[in-house]
């Protein structure tokens, strides 16, 4: 653990401690808050106006007809709409550029080596070679020639 | 001459990014087979029905608040940790890099920017922490995971959030809400496994986040980096695989993308329908297809991920042997 660029006076190991009960106690309690809330009576549940649509939907289906026409939900879902699309299309571009960025990368590296059997199969599925034991990068696929 | 294209986190971040995966690709196949149950029904079947998908569900997002609340935690008390907000700051360098990738691809600039770099061989020293794309991922991920845990607590107990708002369809409101800001974070994490795990240079996975820099050798050679121009990547052959890997891969991305957005508008469930709605409207059968391409893409992460783990492990025993190799004085051989 990097403990070298220690800029104030926790250690890295109390660091992760603190921050990993803080991180459960802050989760836990959340869940208790939310799990707390409501206690399903039914003099609490669907009190809403029964006059809603004009008096036809009166009682059973007015609070339908008043979660499905809420304005700001409506709107919020809309705009999680737009963002998705919006971001959807980032990532396709962003996809696309790294796609032939990759493309044009590769076809600065070597050929692959077209008999492997001569080199053997190194443990992690990488080629070996003459050279030093590798790295981890040359590991996972970049060899040196 | 590659190792310093890892090592750029510590070994808490390494640990953090594989537990953060591992829950986030959990919260996924649960979340996403619920709310694209037209398309992926077999997974609720498969994962124990709905009661057991859902019990899964909640248990992940427990852990995924925790997880969250550690890291920013420690983000803020740990060790020179503060530093890293500002390397995580967008820069105007943050645009060229962008700008510079689209002129790569279409034959317009010679090299990607440092920014933009994700194998830097020679040149490593150029390249900061966090590439464009990490910087976007970072924030993008930041703001989605707060919405996610937020709307996930305010409809972890509907009774509750029923009897605040009088209706029981707000709380549908409030569930598609929650599974439509997800979709953004899905298709960004396709485009992470593209990202990281089909660069010809890395191809399958690239280490960075599994291999912590404490576990690099120190890099002694930096006076030989500066007679080479360029990263050297030409020096590194191709994998076999790669071609037709990435190709295949890419389309799957692609297809995976395309097709959870379309089944976000088709199956979004609000306002809640007077009738029972089946099926996913008139592309039903590519749609089914398309989304179940893009959760395989999600189970090709979890692999990759799990392979990064499984290379960290080997590499690290390698690193021991050749230590206790030398401690004997002789020299570190290749004894395999």
């Amino acid at each position: 653990m990097s403990s070298s660029d220690d800029a104030g006076g926790l250690s890295e190991g109390l660091a992760v401690l603190i921050s990993g009960i803080v991180g459960i106690v802050v989760a836990l309690a959340a869940v208790w808050y939310v799990t707390g809330l409501g206690d399903a009576s039914t003099e609490a549940l669907y009190r809403i106006d029964p006059t809603a649509g004009g008096g036809e939907l009166t009682g059973v289906g007015a609070d339908w007809t008043a979660g499905n026409t809420d304005p700001l939900l409506d709107l919020l879902v809309a705009l999680t709409h737009a963002a998705d699309v919006l971001m959807g299309a980032f990532v396709l571009l962003m996809l696309f550029v790294h796609w032939g960025a990759f493309r044009r990368l590769a076809s600065r590296m070597q050929e692959p080596q077209r008999s492997p059997s001569e080199d053997g199969v190194a443990a992690d599925g990488g080629q070996r070679t003459d050279g030093p034991q590798s790295t981890p990068s040359e590991a996972s696929g970049g060899d040196h020639e | 001459m590659t190792s310093l294209d890892h090592g750029k986190f510590t070994r808490v971040t390494t640990y953090f990014h594989t537990l953060l995966a591992l829950d986030v690709f959990l919260l996924f196949f649960t979340g996403y087979s619920v709310m694209f149950n037209d398309e992926l029904w077999w997974m609720v079947e498969f994962m124990g029905g709905n009661a057991s998908v859902l019990a899964i569900h909640r248990l992940a997002g427990l852990a995924l608040i925790a997880l969250t609340v550690f890291w920013v935690t420690l983000m803020l008390i740990g060790p020179g940790r503060r530093k890293n907000f500002r390397a995580a700051m967008p820069s105007p360098a943050d645009t060229e890099a962008f700008i510079q990738d689209v002129q790569f691809v279409l034959g317009r600039a010679d090299e990607r920017h440092p920014n933009a770099r994700q194998f830097a061989g020679y040149e490593s020293d150029e390249v900061p922490l966090l590439s464009y794309i990490g910087k976007g991922v970072l924030w993008i991920f930041t703001v989605e995971l707060v919405l996610l845990m937020v709307s996930g607590l305010l409809i972890w107990n509907k009774v509750g959030l029923s009897e605040f708002y009088q209706s029981k369809a707000v709380v549908m409101g409030f569930v598609t809400f929650h599974g439509l800001l997800g979709v953004i974070m899905l298709m960004g994490v396709m485009f992470h496994i593209f990202e990281h795990g089909f660069h010809p240079a890395f191809y399958p996975v690239e280490l960075k986040a599994f291999v912590a820099k404490d576990a690099m050798p120190d890099h002694e050679d930096a006076d030989s980096d500066a007679d080479h121009e360029g990263t050297g990547i030409e020096r590194l052959s191709l994998r076999p695989s790669w071609g037709l890997a990435s190709n295949l891969m890419g389309g799957a991305v692609a297809i995976g993308i395309v097709s959870v957005l379309l089944a976000s508008i088709f199956d979004e469930g609000y306002p809640v329908p007077r009738e029972l709605a089946v099926g996913g409207g008139p592309a039903n059968l590519l749609l089914t297809v398309g989304v179940n391409i893009g959760v395989f893409v999600l189970l090709v992460g979890l692999v990759l991920s799990t392979y990064g783990n499984v290379l960290r492990s080997r590499y690290e025993s390698q690193r021991e042997r050749e230590e206790v190799t030398a401690a004997d004085g002789g020299e570190p051989v290749d004894d395999d």
